[in-house]
């Protein structure tokens, strides 16, 4: 992943008491429950390196019923290796996917509740 | 094959096997963006939310997939409004039918659709 | 399609009534309404919602008509500007490399509630965008999505197979660039930022936003000058 890790510090709004930090290796939930959700299904599971913090948002999954969002959640972005996304991806191993991912669906990589 | 996955919403569509890519732009009716007018006039003002919106759309079911872009945000406006109570079924329906009225064809034998069913 | 009907002759009798009628002294004639069949179920029904929300005074039909004027006249203009604008200027291209939203105040532009992520494209890195959950789109800086970025095939594939779906662009990367795909899922908007081609030397902003093409800055196109 080096060819594109120019990684930059922006946060977009605070985020205060943010759990994770640039480059920590993180696992996406790997958790099916019914509503809006903005973490798409084929990452959930998936490990990858937070590549930026993006600040703190009202949290869809309330905004999406009415609800104010409150208490906001920290916004994360996400890079993931294609290969490791995809099994059989048809690229170079160098590819990377990246998305943006709240920090409750986030788990520090290793953590074996993440493991399916 | 096994079950289908838990909870995957019908607009969750990353990863899925899908045809090639029409690489044009067919661009917009007048009323598609006439709609998108309306939807970025009521986010704007946070009357709705995007994501309420969204919501809406995804809880389309099969239907989702069956609709063009325009007309899921418009079915999803719909539930949003009547959830919100800024608009009741009863007030929608008699505003369609007015609507509906307004457009008629006064000469029917001009009536393209007329003409369309004869062939 | 149900069986609503519609007055074609009276709308073309209007169209013809008002064919020499000066345009430029009516600022309601900017979007012109060309109509091809009678309206769907879903076009009632949009009309209908908006005549209802302006009877009870939730909205107006001219809050309306200024956002269609904006997005048809002001919104697909404003992604080449800026990013013409980092072509040239180093110290801006890292301004809005750092923060895009803040950057494009500098052209008076205002992202409304748009956060702005700049990606640029290097030798090394092809940066393409999608919003595989809906269409997520920077429509602030570029206007509306065209269809294919709103198409399921678009969605679905891009992710996955971010090369092949290129290739159907007619945009060919070689297996030494990384190629870095972008699902637009939250509350950031993005931008490419293309490589500037060779022979645009000496080119003023202008010229050079002609090049950049709402699919450059998505990234499913490279810019290019013709030989």
């Amino acid at each position: 992943m080096s060819a594109a890790t120019s990684t930059l510090p922006s946060t977009y709004t605070p985020a205060p008491g943010h759990r994770y930090k640039v480059g920590d290796a993180v696992v996406i939930k790997r958790a099916f429950p019914p509503g809006h959700r903005r973490t798409p299904y084929y990452i959930r599971g998936k490990q990858g390196v937070i590549e930026r913090i993006c600040g703190s948002f009202p949290n869809p999954e309330e905004l999406a019923y009415g609800f104010d969002g409150e208490p906001k959640k920290i916004l994360y972005r996400v890079r993931f290796a294609q290969n490791h996304v995809w099994p059989g991806y048809a690229g170079p191993a160098h590819d990377i996917i990246e998305m943006e991912i709240f920090e409750h669906w986030l788990l520090p990589a290793g953590n074996a509740a993440a493991k399916g | 094959m096994t079950a289908p996955p838990l909870n995957k919403g019908p607009h969750d569509v990353g990863g899925e096997a899908a045809d090639a890519v029409d690489t044009l732009d067919h661009g917009m009716a007048f009323w598609e963006k006439q709609a998108n007018g309306l939807r970025s006039v009521l986010s704007a003002r946070r009357i709705t939310r995007t994501d309420e919106l969204r919501r809406a759309a995804e809880d389309l079911g099969d239907r989702y997939s069956q609709l063009a872009y325009f007309e899921r945000t418009t079915m999803a406006l719909r539930t949003v409004l009547l959830e919100k109570g800024l608009i009741t079924e009863v007030e929608l329906k008699a505003k369609m039918d007015e609507i509906r009225a307004r457009f008629n064809v006064p000469d029917e034998m001009e009536s393209p659709l007329i003409q369309a069913a004869q062939k | 399609m149900t069986d609503t009907k519609f007055d074609y002759y009276a709308q073309k009798k209007h169209a013809h009534d008002h064919g020499d009628h000066d345009h430029a002294a009516d600022a309601h004639a900017a979007i012109e309404e060309p109509r091809e069949g009678p309206p769907s179920e879903f076009e009632i029904m949009s009309r209908a919602m908006q005549e209802l929300l302006e009877a009870k005074g939730v909205i107006t039909a001219e809050q309306v008509r200024a956002r269609m004027e904006q997005f048809e006249e002001d919104l697909p203009y404003r992604g080449s500007r800026v990013v013409a604008r980092a072509w040239v200027d180093p110290d801006f291209k890292q301004r809005l490399l750092a923060d895009g939203k803040a950057a494009c105040t500098e052209f008076g532009i205002d992202l409304e509630a748009d956060r702005l992520i700049a990606v640029e494209n290097t030798p090394e890195v092809h940066n393409v965008i999608v919003c595989t959950l809906c269409s997520c789109y920077p429509r602030s800086l570029l206007g509306m999505p065209p269809t294919w970025y709103k198409s399921r095939n678009y969605r679905s594939r891009v992710v996955f197979e971010p090369r092949a779906v290129l290739r159907e662009f007619g945009t060919v990367l070689p297996d030494n660039v990384t190629v870095r795909v972008h699902d637009s899922n939250a509350d950031m908007r993005y931008v490419v930022i293309p490589m500037r081609p060779a022979g645009t030397e000496g080119w003023d902003e202008e010229k050079l936003a002609e090049l950049l093409t709402r699919d450059t800055l998505v990234g499913v196109t490279t810019p290019g000058v013709a030989r």
